[in-house]
């Protein structure tokens, strides 16, 4: 158990070797109706059809998220950025199903964010220009070695903590996936639940 | 009327597996009781891509708050905070990682084998400070060597005292031929820094389970009855005598409640669980001292140096790589004074990455950054060892219930300024070593996780000559109910620095190799 690159925190238990099981969740598991000979539809994910709708955060709140994914997670080296990966739509969603804490946290950071541009640029901080986000956000970063230890100041915790969230809620997209060719593959090994208890 | 069994074991991980192991070959019957499921590693999992999971990787907000470890995909394996609870004060978090499936903690262990050294056993004497074991490594070696052979450990022998070896089925090779590593080999030794290489468990198709090495033997006797989904509630004496008969468990299906009987009971549910059910069976602690001295091992350190011709993807070949494991190294002599007392371990990595939240930027300028740095660094993380304190405690918490209506543990835990002073000068000591390479330190942080993270955690029953300060005898028999065993790792006087999976199951195989020659004797 040696530090991982992507995650500095060192994992006690890691994952032990066994045998991978056949890839696909449905088809490994038994459709209904095979003996019959029906053969297993190819299901359709609602991103590729329906467009998530935004709720929680306020119209104010969600502009600053959108503008602050762009900043943080913009369109590189030929692949898609946040916005275009819908992450401030995801995070619309995570945040809203999240602990009170964290949800405290976002509003009042991107409070944060929209009454900075206010009091500095007289603007809303998703009508700010590049170099005025840069103005608004650089002195909020912070460094912050280890994810669990943020800076206990809330908006600089804030910044810390949206910036992994931008940066994963946008390359764990479907559209990321799209963009750069990786649909379709397999992925980890995930745990179903295991023998859940019965409900009767 | 049902059959009272020869020897109850509660839980199935590596400890309840030896002694279910140990005692089924000597003609001993066994119930097993495990409070969860048996996981089935193929119909359980399926391979899914991140973008196709419900929260894209992030898991369920709130679901396992305390097991930093978790994620989408390995969630379900973890015990489910909310089913079966504990609480904290608010200022001493504690992160409590659990598994119930049969094998437990076994299943997902990253199996890391060493043996604790007389530095550990006579600590006392060594720290001038604190309690020492009632027994020492020659008591425990032939049972380590036993278990190195069961879980096929592989390491390299050293003779160095404070880094015992052991049976190594494997030698293992240094890994020491990089540039960097080089450098790091010419730097350490006028620094007292010895450099060896991590040791592990190789088990059978890279799997070192009580599912594969342990309980299939004892199933093969014939002589062992497992039995699933049964959480055990209370351990059940006999009001004459006093004596352990049995225990009261519950359906996790039907909450039925059920109750076993057995001449001998064995704990083996995990240092916290085991010591959970005592103290709620009200049982074995006549000394006071059941539920203290709960600690584990610091993890944590991170220093990074970054090695300037290796940047932007240019490191000539050969420069980067390998790695170093570095056994405690602090407090071995009179003559090295510190401010602590224990030492710790060191992990040295040769083709290190930063990650994006070493850096104070953001967008495309962080995401050239990582590029620029990606494999040119040299890393260094620790194992400490935490100090046993009495104050750090777990009680019963009887305002909170889990779900199947068993009282949960109120846990209650705060570091020591030694734990400070120790990731201080680990951090030092790796930042001056790195400087001392021509390398850019772009990373020191002398921060480690909160108690629990490293899934270490021991104490609470400890092990004595004394009834009165201890829990356990040497043979890891309750002082007070005798034929009471408790083979976990709540028996531990002392973590070290050390995974203690071997120590545990050493100690597991020695305890019941010492139940199986008192039934014989009719003692218990």
């Amino acid at each position: 158990m040696q530090a991982l690159a992507a995650a500095p925190a060192v994992p006690a238990l890691a994952q032990q070797v066994r045998p991978a099981p056949p890839s696909g969740g449905r088809s490994s598991r038994g459709a209904l109706g095979v003996e019959q000979g029906v053969k297993e539809f190819e299901l359709t994910q609602p991103d590729a059809v329906a467009d998530p709708a935004a709720r929680f955060f306020t119209p104010a709140q969600f502009g600053a998220l959108k503008k602050l994914s762009d900043a943080l997670m913009p369109p590189m080296s030929g692949n898609p950025g946040a916005i275009e990966c819908e992450a401030p739509e995801f995070l619309d969603f995570l945040i809203g199903v999240s602990p009170v804490e964290q949800q405290q946290l976002y509003r009042g950071g991107l409070d944060a964010l929209n009454a900075k541009a206010k009091a500095k640029f007289s603007k809303s901080f998703a009508e700010l220009d590049p170099k005025q986000v840069d103005a608004v956000l650089r002195p909020l970063l912070a460094a912050t070695p280890w994810a669990w230890d943020l800076p206990k100041d809330p908006v600089r915790r804030f910044i810390a903590s949206v910036r992994t969230d931008v940066v994963t809620a946008t390359r764990n997209s479907p559209v990321w996936a799209e963009k750069t060719g990786t649909r379709g593959r397999a992925g980890q090994l995930k745990w179903l639940p295991i023998d859940p208890v019965y409900k009767g | 009327m049902t059959e009272t069994h020869d020897v109850l074991i509660v839980g199935s991980g590596h400890s309840g597996g030896m002694a279910a192991k140990v005692l089924t070959s000597k003609g001993i019957s066994c119930l097993m009781l495990n409070a969860g499921p048996e996981a089935d590693y193929v119909k359980d999992r399926v391979a899914v891509a991140a973008h196709d999971l419900p929260y894209r990787g992030f898991g369920k907000p709130g679901r396992l708050a305390h097991v930093t470890q978790a994620n989408e995909y390995n969630a379900e394996q973890w015990v489910d905070e909310k089913e079966v609870p504990y609480t904290s004060p608010t200022d001493a978090p504690y992160n409590w990682v659990r598994v119930r499936l049969l094998g437990g903690r076994s299943l997902f262990w990253a199996r890391q084998s060493f043996r604790l050294s007389d530095f550990e056993f006579n600590a006392a004497e060594i720290d001038g400070a604190g309690e020492s074991w009632p027994i020492r490594l020659a008591d425990v070696a032939p049972y380590y060597s036993q278990v190195e052979q069961i879980f096929r450990v592989a390491g390299r022998r050293e003779g160095w005292p404070q880094f015992p070896d052991g049976n190594f089925v494997t030698e293992t090779n240094l890994n020491l031929n990089s540039g960097v590593m080089r450098k790091i080999v010419e730097l350490a030794k006028p620094r007292g820094i010895p450099l060896s290489t991590m040791r592990s468990s190789q088990g059978i198709n890279g799997l070192a389970s009580s599912i594969n090495l342990l309980l299939p033997d004892a199933m093969a006797t014939g002589k062992l009855k497992i039995v699933s989904n049964a959480i055990v509630r209370e351990i059940t004496t006999d009001k004459n005598t006093g004596l352990a008969n049995g225990a009261h468990f519950i359906d996790r299906h039907s909450r039925r409640e059920m109750h076993v009987k057995a001449r001998v009971v064995v704990l083996a549910a995990g240092t916290l669980e085991s010591t959970r059910l005592l103290l709620n069976s009200g049982i074995a602690n006549s000394s006071g001292v059941m539920g203290h001295y709960l600690h584990d091992q610091i993890y944590g350190v991170r220093v990074l140096a970054s090695v300037p011709e290796a940047r932007g993807g240019k490191a000539p070949a050969g420069l980067m790589g390998g790695s170093a494991f570095i056994p405690r190294f602090r407090n071995l002599s009179k003559n090295d004074k510190r401010n602590f007392i224990k030492g710790y371990c060191m992990m040295i990595g040769g083709a290190a990455s930063p990650v994006a939240g070493d850096f104070a930027d953001y967008g495309e300028e962080l995401q050239k950054k990582l590029e620029h740095y990606a494999g040119s660094c040299v890393s260094a993380s620790i194992y400490g060892e935490r100090v046993p304190r009495f104050e750090n405690h777990v009680s019963i918490n009887k305002t909170v219930n889990d779900e199947w209506g068993i009282p949960v543990l109120h846990i209650d835990v705060r570091d020591s300024q030694n734990e400070v002073n120790q990731a201080r000068d680990a951090a030092d000591t790796a930042e001056e070593l790195f400087r001392a390479a021509g390398w850019d330190v772009i990373v020191k942080t002398d921060k480690y996780h909160p108690p629990g993270y490293s899934i270490h955690e021991v104490g609470t029953c400890r092990m004595g000559d004394n009834p009165k300060t201890s829990v356990l005898n040497k043979w890891n028999q309750s002082h007070d109910v005798k034929n009471l065993f408790v083979v976990d790792g709540s028996c531990f006087v002392t973590c070290g620095w050390q995974n203690p999976t071997m120590t545990i199951s050493a100690l597991s195989m020695r305890a019941s190799e010492r139940l199986a020659d008192l039934m014989k004797a009719g003692a218990v």
